[in-house]
């Protein structure tokens, strides 16, 4: 490998209103190399790739391209320097079909007349080099998100770019699509581009990167070589102290039932079947249960049927010994508190401040409000409270709008509220979807502690690791029903894979035992 | 994490006013040009009337009319204020009417036919109940009262079907106020309450003075003499105040705005989102009902009861003023005035200049489309804000900058 680097972003610092993103960081990109850039949420790594792509301007340090100072005022001069990015939201235009999306920008003109031939042969030829499959004429809007990420990097390649920005690729793909990209980076490493590629997943950044960057708290921590290291040591170096990346718990005392489910069917809205279909089963205090299950088999309706979110068409929901069956939501919520699985459709308001929010589901208590009028005081003090027990990090501390922070701290914030409600039951669905290794571990230890106070845990994820390490009971889910239980201490990931996969099924009586 | 207090300018507050203060000089500015055109262009009216008319549209509030040599003479005109004020009174209720809605995600295009509603129902109670056995005074509160529950129940129409039904309210609105328009002239039309005794007017009801209803001057006749101003504006202010009470520091407030902010959220945390979009839309609707009472019940008014093809405009006017207001209560009470002040500088250019009121409606046009524009304004005011801390493109400045914000941030 050759040692000169291709881009060397020095001591580049970059401040916000309230906080200080970047602060004195340096990285230095070696020509073909895959190098990770791998940092917590709010750690700075998206806004250290944005000044690198011209969207925000540093306040301090330099950028230098092959040992030359540049300046990049905005994403055309970087287009213009070879640098090329896949953001994580992507930027294409949903109506436009997918060769008009990847020339959009770069298009071939003569006489001011587009011509698109030229254009559809360079991206054919693109597409089959790298074994990027797309289908140039289909609309955007059509096609999955693995498609639309590889009109993403096609869009960088059609412009030659030689340096490629991927910020997290792979939070929206699945596990097929996720080992294809790891090709198409190596591939492309080989051929001399050079690859950064930012995330925050240790077992990606393990099996395809050269060298790792390090960023927390918006400072610089470290530059390392992935052969030379391992998860533990970079998930200590990401969080800053020693991370347990396996989950410590005591085996589980079940207690009484908390919460009984029986024969509950709750209607579709996507098909005509039942989208959770005469589902029976208990939950017990002391216990951490898990809902497993391949997304999208009816383990959101079974959660939105329980919460009140939707109502059943058939069945009896007994919690605490009450039948709420027929229950409002806030009856429910007596009892029941719960971390959703979407937290800005539901979890949070996000044009609210975060003190609004942390008392969503309080703020009618005596001490939040006097005769219909809120205490501002005591919600203040209340809110003080939560963000420095749960560590909720934001710019402005209580008055901070929602909609302004982070993903892991907006989560960490539900979870906060949802937990201080001291509930006999806690519904928490796919609560570490989306965070990073530092906050999966706190949300982790957090469920396990309630659990060990003697709450019902009932947890839906579609991790198998989360099912296989935090769980103490496992139900699969498949199209509706419940095809089996688990213990996780005595089964494997491939059965629960064959179980999910609806392969494998237990009898009815089985289920009962 | 660091922490410090905006400054005056970064304030959020302070940009939506410059915002709405920039669309409302430039609207200005435009009928200034406008009356700079016509003077120009007509041998009648040549540069001496256009410098009187553009001196007419910013500061006709206070004009006194002309000197004996013809020059324009000012001062504190208590007729001009006080007319103002009374005729800022409806506008600050319908503002409000649209700003609560607003403030809960819906937008309340309906307030001309909860206006309509209420100006039947106070009426109706104003005229219908004799006042030799009844107080008027009392009579006076019924008809306010009924015109507000009439505008609330208008308003809960269109809301309750968002809620139930999923219809945008916006439709149901539009078509609620032609319901109301076609309404009251049918309840009206062969009615006693058609006034019969002046015959020179066809269409108008009597005045609910004569049944001796109107609404007290509480002493402002006394400072504003010789104009139409009552209690209705002081009355007017109050229900600003409460509206910004009730938005801001109670829990109906807030979950009014948890539902229009995020409806789904809102019912998670067990919210009845249900209730709560009728409920704001009946809000909404009682104060553009009570917008009609309070214009209607002065005294002085006359309601022209053929209203079945054309809404009242007080009611659409409802929009500019609760958008120049960025919605908040306190704001659409200046908005409110900002507006009626409009036409009294309209009255103004008609008596005092060749130049006819309209010109003052091609302003209100102007602020209007630019009101909708103050949110465009107001993101422009903020990236300035923010390119002002951002280095230039020259290395050399960029210590400097870094400099004043350490400043800043200790």
């Amino acid at each position: 490998m050759q040692a000169e680097n291709i881009i060397e972003m020095l001591h580049i610092t970059k401040e916000f209103p309230g906080i200080v993103a970047n602060d004195d960081i340096t990285l230095q990109l070696r020509r073909g190399e895959i190098h990770a850039l791998l940092g917590e949420n709010g750690a700075g790594k998206s806004t250290l790739m944005s000044v690198l792509f011209g969207l925000y301007q540093p306040e301090k340090g330099e950028i230098r391209k092959n040992g030359q100072v540049v300046k990049i005022n905005d994403p055309n001069d970087a287009t213009a320097l070879g640098i090329g990015m896949v953001h994580q939201h992507f930027k294409l235009i949903d109506v436009f079909t997918v060769l008009d999306n990847i020339i959009l920008g770069a298009e071939t003109t003569k006489l001011g007349f587009l011509q698109k031939k030229e254009a559809r042969k360079k991206v054919q030829a693109l597409s089959e080099r790298y074994g990027l499959k797309v289908d140039l004429d289909a609309k955007v809007e059509d096609i999955t998100v693995g498609m639309q990420q590889r009109v993403e990097i096609l869009k960088m390649l059609y412009r030659d770019n030689e340096i490629l920005i991927f910020d997290e690729p792979t939070a929206v793909l699945t596990p097929q699509e996720i080992d294809e990209l790891m090709d198409i980076m190596r591939e492309f490493a080989k051929e001399g581009k050079s690859i950064l590629f930012i995330s925050h997943k240790l077992n990606e950044i393990m099996a395809v990167s050269d060298r790792v960057t390090v960023l927390r708290k918006g400072k610089y921590i470290g530059t390392v070589d992935t052969k030379d290291t391992d998860k533990q040591a970079l998930s200590n170096m990401m969080v800053g102290r020693p991370v347990q990346l396996e989950v410590v718990k005591d085996p589980a005392k079940p207690g009484d039932v908390v919460l009984q489910v029986e024969d509950l069917t709750v209607p579709s809205h996507l098909h005509k079947r039942n989208a959770v279909n005469h589902v029976s089963f208990e939950a017990r205090a002391g216990e951490i249960l898990c809902i497993a299950g391949i997304d999208g088999n009816g383990q959101s309706e079974l959660i939105y049927g329980l919460t009140g979110l939707e109502k059943a068409s058939h069945g009896k929901v007994t919690l605490c010994g009450k039948d709420i069956s027929h229950a409002s939501i806030r009856r429910r919520g007596e009892n029941m508190s719960h971390i959703p699985e979407d937290r800005h459709k539901h979890g949070l308001v996000l044009d609210f401040t975060l003190e609004q929010n942390l008392v969503l589901q309080k703020y009618r208590e005596p001490r939040f409000q006097h005769n219909g009028f809120i205490d501002r005081g005591a919600v203040r003090q209340y809110a003080q409270q939560l963000i420095e027990q749960y560590d909720v990090r934001s710019g402005q501390g209580p008055v901070t709008i929602a909609r302004s922070m982070s993903g892991g701290n907006q989560q960490k914030a539900i979870i906060a509220r949802e937990v201080d409600r001291d509930l006999p039951l806690i519904v928490a669905v796919q609560p570490t979807r989306g965070l990073d290794v530092g906050a999966i571990e706190y949300i982790h230890s957090q469920l396990v502690a309630e659990r060990d106070k003697g709450k019902a845990v009932l947890l839906v994820s579609l991790e198998l690791d989360e099912v296989m390490s935090l769980s103490d009971r496992i139900l699969v889910m498949y199209e509706g029903e419940i095809v089996g239980e688990l213990d996780p201490k005595a089964t494997t990931v491939q059965e629960l894979g064959l179980y999910m996969a609806g392969a494998k099924r237990m009898g009815k009586e089985a289920e009962r035992a | 994490m660091k922490q410090r207090g905006p400054n005056l300018l970064e304030r959020e507050g302070t940009r939506s006013v410059l915002a709405s203060m920039i669309s409302i000089i430039i609207g200005m500015l435009v009928g200034s040009i406008l009356i700079l055109i016509m003077g120009l262009s007509n041998s009648s009216l040549g540069l001496s009337s256009a410098w009187d008319g553009i001196r007419l549209v910013f500061g006709g509030l206070f004009s006194t009319g002309r000197s004996a040599s013809g020059a324009l003479t000012w001062g504190f005109n208590s007729t001009s204020i006080g007319n103002m004020l009374f005729r800022a009174t409806p506008l600050i209720m319908t503002g409000l009417s649209v700003a609560v809605a607003f403030k809960t995600g819906l937008f309340n295009i309906g307030a001309p036919g909860q206006y309509l509603m209420g100006t039947a129902a106070s009426l109706i109670i104003a005229l219908g109940i004799p006042s030799e056995t009844v107080p008027a005074g009392l009579i006076w509160l019924l008809a306010f009262l009924g015109g507000a529950l009439a505008g609330a129940i208008w308003g809960a129409i269109p809301g309750m079907l968002k809620a139930f039904l999923n219809i945008n309210e916006v439709l149901a609105c539009i078509m609620t106020n032609w319901i109301a328009a076609n309404l009251v002239t049918w309840v009206f039309d062969g009615s006693n309450y058609r006034n019969l005794v002046e015959n020179t007017k066809s269409a108008y009801i009597y005045k609910t003075a004569y049944n001796n209803v109107a609404t007290p001057k509480l002493g402002l006749d006394a400072i504003f003499p010789n104009s139409q101003v009552n209690g209705g504006i002081i009355i007017a202010v109050v229900l600003a105040v409460l509206v910004y009470i009730l938005m801001t520091k109670t829990t109906l407030g807030y979950e009014l705005k948890a539902c229009g902010s995020n409806r789904h959220a809102a019912r998670y945390a067990g919210i009845n989102d249900k209730r709560n979009i009728v409920l704001s839309m009946a809000i909404a609707g009682a104060l553009s009902g009570i917008a009609a009472s309070l214009y209607y019940l002065s005294g002085n008014t006359e309601f022209f009861w053929a209203t079945y093809q054309s809404l009242p405009a007080t009611g659409f006017n409802g929009i500019p003023v609760a958008l120049l207001a960025v919605n908040h209560p306190i704001g659409v009470i200046f908005t409110g005035c900002f507006m009626s002040m409009l036409d009294i500088v309209g009255l103004q250019l008609t008596n005092l200049t060749a130049y006819n009121e309209y010109i003052t409606d091609v302003i209100i046009s102007v602020i209007v489309y630019l009101s909708a524009f103050s949110l465009v304004i107001k993101m422009m005011l903020t990236k300035r804000g923010k390119k002002g801390k951002t280095p230039t493109r020259t290395a050399g400045d960029a210590p400097a900058q870094t400099a004043e914000k350490g400043g800043e941030s200790a």
